[in-house]
């Protein structure tokens, strides 16, 4: 046990201290921010300032109610999100006010501005003419004004009551609610679960490559120098094994550890919301069962491979796995009963990223909870039992990469 | 002592070591010599208990080798390496602690050491800042500083130069006097020959002979003699009473049948070339070994 520890203790500060463990701290993290806030700051963020939106109106009708539908919209200040302004100039002709309007926006006077022709009585054409195309938000605001005005329009002139109209045109807005199995109401939409489920998907697969192939590349050096014969003379393989995956371990605990503090402080900082971490215990549950089984099958690979670039090509692969979830996600958001997703929570190379995005999309099943962490658990443990035996005999054994069949060999001899 | 019977390792394709005996007392330097590949190192490691013997057993003070002879036992691979970024103190630290040191002890242990080679001022440096000599004595620390019972050293004079050579071999020596079991393995006959007293000498993993190194000299010694000499020496080839001529650079070594004595011997060929030295030698290990390995069937 004394040994043990000695071991771990080696791995741990030998592999704090080196620069891409530094690295990996503080990069990991600023990526994650990324991926969790910006897609927050672009849909829910109002805009800070108000924007100059030009109308130019051919029929003549449109542009009093556009600016009287539009100035509703508010800034959080209270300041009118748009000012609309008419850009016809009587004596011009169409084009001339066509390429006036242009030459403003090119000059930064507005933003953008809505260009509404009827080239034939019963054709109404719309264009939102501006420097950059995409911003959804107000887009979609000039359609529905536009739409709006349209059919109030038309309403009035088959003779019904505006007050009807008024009400009829109230917006219906639906709000997603989840509910859950304790019957309180969850708040998630659908990019909360997206983000959370791969913040720490991608976490985990970055872990998981990072120690993989620190533990690989250790193996290596000891084994090419045959440090690994003073090692094995000194302690047995199974002491050698299990202090390096505890070492290891440690290391991504600690790993973990400084991020959830940065998480927290986000959360306290209001610039992530909170319900990304609502099902917090659960996902650490499945990254710790996820990073200690993936650490295990590394010792194995470590064992088998003798020059680095197989080590990084074979722990890449095995990495990629875990990135599965994100191929299925779309379909398991709309459906969470569908049959790829259950499978995939049966197969042990990639329960932990299934479980990490199911977690969060819909309550999960006591029974499954059992389920696949029994699974990890059990393949954990045969994990350790065969990858024991391949170090045992792998670690020894130099020159050519072996066979499939003689590591089946050494597995059944051990 | 420790005690080697009929030692068989074979691998998948090949047999490493083919029925091995021999015994290694305490107070002696025990060589076990052999050419490249002669199974060397795997009998090394089968004593260890790094790799499982096919068959045969070691019993070491009494008791079959086992894991909790781990730290009663110290060894010298015959390739060199340490954890090349890490500091020289902490690698020592590091394999101290696996000996079954207190870190505090690991860490008192080490700087004697340092201070007993002389690169103290190397402690706190990274192994790769090192030069390779040293490197090599921080290895040699690795396998000695926890005071094993059974010391083994593969090859531990190759990569230093003779200054460093000479500090290694006194050490060893002192280890002699201390009732270790060390064995020394190599294929350098001159350090055998000046630091072993028992040998056993091995190819293709068969003992080829073993025992007291002075007895084996004996055995082996015939009247042979070195000359030194100008003048063209070709004729001594064909000479009667001349059984082995070996011509170097500055002299020639002759091996004379038992039925010429060197004193005739001189006086046949004193008129025929000039003799500047002769003098009648012990065969050299090297040329014991030499001659026993190519009498080997390949």
């Amino acid at each position: 046990m004394k040994k043990i520890l000695a071991i771990a203790k080696w791995e741990f500060i030998e592999k704090v201290k080196t620069k891409t463990f530094i690295i990996s701290l503080i990069l990991t993290p600023i990526i994650i921010i990324g991926f969790s806030i910006v897609p927050t700051l672009l849909s829910t963020k109002e805009d800070a300032r108000t924007k100059a939106i030009g109308v130019l109106d051919i029929t003549g009708f449109y542009f009093d109610n556009v600016r009287k539908a539009l100035e509703e919209y508010k800034l959080e200040d209270g300041q009118p999100n748009y000012i609309v302004i008419n850009l016809i100039k009587d004596n011009d002709e169409l084009n001339d006010n066509k390429t006036n309007a242009d030459k403003n926006i090119l000059e930064n006077k507005i933003e953008g501005y809505l260009f509404i022709n009827i080239p034939s009585p019963d054709s109404l054409v719309a264009e939102y003419r501006s420097r950059s195309i995409g911003n959804f938000r107000d887009v979609k605001r000039f359609e529905e004004v536009l739409n709006k005005i349209r059919i109030r329009e038309e309403l009035l002139n088959s003779g019904i009551d505006p007050g009807l109209i008024s009400s009829l045109q109230k917006n219906i807005q639906l709000k997603q609610i989840r509910i859950e199995e304790s019957g309180k109401e969850g708040k998630q939409d659908f990019l909360t679960v997206f983000f959370s489920s791969f913040i720490f998907i991608i976490l985990l697969m970055m872990m998981v490559i990072y120690s993989g192939q620190m533990l690989v590349r250790s193996l290596i050096e000891e084994k090419s120098n045959k440090l690994i014969e003073v090692l094995i003379s000194s302690c047995t393989p199974d002491e050698l094994l299990t202090g390096k995956i505890l070492g290891l371990s440690s290391l991504g605990l600690t790993q973990i550890s400084i991020w959830a503090l940065i998480g927290l402080g986000l959360v306290g900082g209001a610039v992530v919301p909170p319900e990304m971490f609502e099902n917090i215990l659960l996902m650490l549950l499945y990254f710790v069962l996820g990073f200690v089984f993936y650490t295990t099958l590394f010792v194995g690979i470590g064992s088998i491979v003798t020059t680095e670039q197989e080590a990084q090509q074979i722990t890449t692969y095995l990495s990629l796995t875990l990135m599965l979830p994100i191929v299925i996600a779309m379909p398991a958001i709309q459906n969470p009963d569908v049959l790829i997703l259950k499978v995939f929570s049966y197969i042990p190379l990639t329960i932990p990223s299934v479980m990490l995005l199911r977690v969060n999309i819909a309550p999960v099943p006591v029974i499954d909870l059992l389920i696949t962490v029994s699974i990890m658990l059990i393949s954990i443990y045969i994990m350790i039992k065969l990858s024991a035996k391949i170090f045992r005999i792998g670690i020894l054994s130099y020159g050519g990469r072996p066979t499939i069949k003689e590591i089946i060999g050494w597995i059944k001899s051990g | 002592m420790l005690s080697v019977k009929n030692l068989t390792k074979k691998f998948k394709h090949s047999v490493a070591v083919d029925n091995l005996s021999f015994d290694v007392i305490p107070g002696k330097i025990f060589g076990l010599l052999g050419p490249n590949g002669a199974g060397k190192t795997t009998t090394i490691r089968t004593v260890l208990n790094i790799i499982k013997p096919t068959s045969g057993t070691i019993i070491f003070n009494g008791r079959p080798i086992t894991n909790q002879f781990f730290n009663q036992i110290g060894y010298l691979p015959e390739e060199r390496g340490l954890y090349r970024r890490s500091k020289v103190i902490d690698v020592l630290k590091y394999f101290a602690e696996l000996k079954n040191l207190s870190s505090v002890e690991a860490v008192k242990t080490a700087d004697e050491w340092l201070e007993k080679l002389n690169i103290t001022h190397y402690r706190n440096k990274r192994i790769e800042e090192l030069s390779k000599g040293n490197q090599q004595k921080i290895q040699f620390i690795t396998a000695v500083f926890h005071d094993p019972d059974l010391l083994i050293l593969d090859e531990p004079f190759t990569g230093f130069d003779p200054i460093n050579q000479q500090e290694i071999k006194e050490l060893i020596l002192s280890f002699v006097s201390s009732g270790k079991i060390i064995i020394l393995s190599t294929h350098q006959m001159e350090t055998a020959e000046k630091l072993c007293n028992e040998i056993l000498l091995i190819n293709n993993g068969l003992e080829v002979t073993s025992g007291d190194l002075a007895d084996i000299k004996r055995q082996f010694g015939g009247n042979n003699i070195k000359l030194q000499f100008s003048g063209n020496s070709e004729f001594l080839k064909s000479f009667h009473g001349v059984i082995h001529y070996e011509s170097y650079s500055n002299y020639a070594e002759v091996q004379l049948s038992d039925d010429i004595s060197p004193s005739e011997f001189l006086h046949r060929i004193i008129d025929k070339i000039e003799i500047k030295h002769f003098s009648v030698i012990e065969p050299t290990l090297n040329k014991i070994f030499i001659d026993l390995i190519k009498e080997q069937p390949i």
